[in-house]
């Protein structure tokens, strides 16, 4: 028999190479979380004894969690204090929120010996432990970030259009809860050093490291709304919000301020200031971390040219995210020292300096892949970034909250 | 032999000849591969100028601590302190988190990395032998011991019997016995002739290193009430603020009219 070439394939994927690129990574996490399914955590890591906790808690469990943020900040602004103006802002906030979460419970299930028992965090229940009540509230949590995006997923058929506005309705009591639940889950991170006092360097180990988490939170959370808008904006070309953004931007040197004092203060009122310039490396990371995190985007927001400006607000939102991800690596992963490692480890512990493989930084990076392509989808397919303003007059739902557009898709 | 109330082991490194018996022992007795035991022995070498030289050899296990970090931490509850003394782990309960050998000072536990899900990867770490302490005899470690520098007995005697080494001996012993009073105490005590930092033990204090975090876990539950019922009432607040000058608003346009 003879082909007919010329026949035109039914069914052609056409995707952007940047999707392409996104697939790809995912696959190669796949890829990677079955091997490590099938033969361990050591093959595929360079986790063991001495190094239990490394890239995937730092960047995966601490990093990710704090880039969420932005999404309890927004709907305490917008639903609690009313601050109407930055509604266009609240959604995509809350869909990072809602990816990152879920982007940090995937990763977890990598990361765990028995991923299967993940759920046993909710009937056997250890008072002391504060991995049980980040574990509880990340499910909470996630479940609370669903219900407050459900409206827009419903929005998009107009015959569930219903349903949106009966969640409408109710959405108080999740909002008040999700703020709650990201209050003490944020701080609760800081919390889960604080059972290594004789491991976590002194300028990191401070029984005030739940606040700081806390404080450093909102400047994530302020720097990463404008992140995600600015990026979103060049990528889909819509306008973006810069006069709200500025506000935002307004805040973030105070926030750090504040974040600062706290550091330097702990550090005098416990006496380790001496620590600033005596522990070597350790000392040359924290000073990094400071400038980084805290001196630099205080300076530069404080000019008013950048905070005004799309690029200056993107760059700022980057040098603010960069130094607060070295904090969480800092106090996860750079500054723990395990114990002495020429004594005290048998043979079968005999690996005592940790480096990231490459498998295992692929894991990591094939969830943000996923993450930033259903960030993508939805911002594409979903009423993400508009479709809030226009039906204003037409349908306030009960409590004059956000109103649910009916007419958009008749 | 006396009744034991709190079980402890008492190690004198002076009298370790570093022929790793006990590993054997406890590998043979709790049906432990050799290459995953769960005690270790660490030789220092020999040390200082002749004629003065010295060789320290320091056997590491479980501490059995009185106020257990792994238990503490464990967020499944899969750690149980006896009364008796010994700290014990269940393997049905183990989410595999490995926050346990976190919160550990010493390192002790440690973990299966080269089982998959389906072999199922856990925690290891030393159970005290209960299998022969609870039928009168010593844990495995203890009994092959060929020095005595591994006993075993009541920690109060132990800890009795160790001074008493030390002020027989005061040229031959440093005066401290490690884990008398370290991290809150532990049931694993040391004797040493050498300091206990060069024998690689953690420099820690009296109060348990879970001391902290168990305050903050305290605290965290009022918290959550508390800030909750905040939460709620700087909501009601402004929406009544809001309403109010809704209203306002309202009859002014009303009254121009």
């Amino acid at each position: 028999m003879k082909l007919n070439l010329t026949i035109q394939p039914r069914f052609r994927l056409n995707f952007s190479p940047l999707v392409w690129i996104l697939l790809t990574l995912m696959g190669i996490a796949f890829v990677v979380a079955m091997i490590r399914y099938a033969y361990g955590i050591g093959p595929v890591s360079d986790l063991s004894n001495s190094y239990p906790w490394g890239f995937w808690i730092s960047f995966d469990l601490f990093t990710g969690v704090a880039i969420s943020s932005g999404g309890f900040l927004m709907a305490g602004l917008v639903y609690i204090f009313r601050v109407k103006e930055f509604e266009p802002l609240l959604r995509p906030s809350v869909l990072t929120a809602f990816l990152g979460y879920i982007m940090v419970a995937v990763a977890l299930l990598v990361d765990l010996g028995h991923p299967d028992r993940i759920w046993y965090m909710m009937i056997h229940w250890n008072h002391t432990s504060v991995l049980l009540e980040i574990g509880i509230c990340v499910m909470s949590y996630l479940t609370v970030l669903a219900i407050e995006f459900a409206p827009v997923v419903l929005e998009r058929f107009p015959k569930l259009h219903k349903i949106a506005h009966f969640i409408h309705k109710f959405i108080m009591p999740f909002v008040i809860l999700g703020v709650a639940l990201s209050t003490l889950h944020q701080s609760s991170l800081g919390s889960l050093l604080l059972i290594q006092p004789a491991k976590l360097h002194p300028l990191w180990w401070t029984p005030i490291l739940p606040i700081m988490f806390f404080t450093s939170a909102i400047s994530i959370g302020l720097a990463m709304i404008i992140l995600e808008s600015s990026l979103s904006s060049r990528y889909f070309k819509r306008g973006l919000e810069t006069h709200l953004l500025e506000k935002l931007a307004r805040a973030l040197p105070v926030m750090l301020v504040i974040y600062g004092l706290l550091k330097f203060g702990e550090l005098a009122y416990s006496g380790e200031l001496g620590y600033l310039f005596t522990s070597g490396g350790m000392s040359l990371l924290f000073w990094a971390e400071i400038l980084i995190s805290i001196i630099v985007p205080t300076i530069w927001f404080s000019i008013k040219k950048n905070r005004q400006s799309a690029n200056g607000l993107l760059a700022g939102a980057i040098i603010v995210l960069l130094g607060m991800i070295l904090n969480r690596f800092n106090v996860s992963w750079f500054a723990v020292k395990h114990p002495d490692p020429l004594f005290y480890m048998p043979t079968f512990m005999s690996n005592v300096k940790y480096f990231p493989t490459l498998p295992e930084v692929a894991v990591s990076i094939g969830i943000f892949s996923a993450g930033i392509l259903a960030f993508g989808l939805a911002a594409k397919y979903l009423p993400v970034f508009e479709a809030e303003r226009e039906t204003e007059e037409t349908h306030h739902s009960v409590r004059g909250l956000k109103p649910v557009p009916t007419s958009a898709d008749d | 032999m006396t009744e034991i109330k709190h079980h402890a082991y008492l190690f004198d490194a002076t009298r370790c000849i570093d022929c790793r018996a006990c590993m054997v022992a406890c590998s043979v007795e709790n049906n432990i591969e050799m290459d995953k035991t769960r005690i270790w022995v660490a030789g220092l070498g020999i040390t200082g100028q002749y004629p003065d030289l010295q060789r320290g050899t320091m056997v590491y296990h479980c501490m059995h601590c009185e106020h257990p970090d792994c238990m503490s931490a464990c967020p499944v509850g899969a750690y149980t302190k006896a009364e008796d003394g010994p700290v014990t782990y269940n393997p049905d309960l183990c989410i595999g988190c490995r926050y346990c050998m976190n919160a550990c000072p010493f390192g002790v536990p440690h973990f299966d990395y080269d089982k998959g899900i389906i072999e199922g990867a856990f925690i290891d770490k030393c159970t005290f032998c209960p299998q022969r302490i609870y039928e009168g005899q010593e844990p495995a470690c203890v009994q092959t011991c060929p020095t005595d520098a591994l006993e075993y007995g009541d920690r109060d005697e132990l800890i009795k019997i160790a001074h008493e080494r030390i002020a027989a001996h005061p040229d031959r012993y440093i005066d401290h016995v490690y884990g008398e009073k370290e991290n809150g105490g532990t049931s694993y005590l040391i004797l040493s002739h050498v300091p206990f930092s060069e024998l690689g033990l953690p420099d820690l204090p009296e109060t348990p290193v879970n001391e902290v975090s168990e305050k903050v876990m305290e605290m965290t539950i009022p918290f959550a009430l508390g800030w909750g019922a905040v939460l709620t009432a700087v909501t009601a607040g402004v929406a009544l603020h809001d309403n109010k000058k809704k209203a306002a608003a309202n009859k002014k346009a009303e009254t121009k009219k």
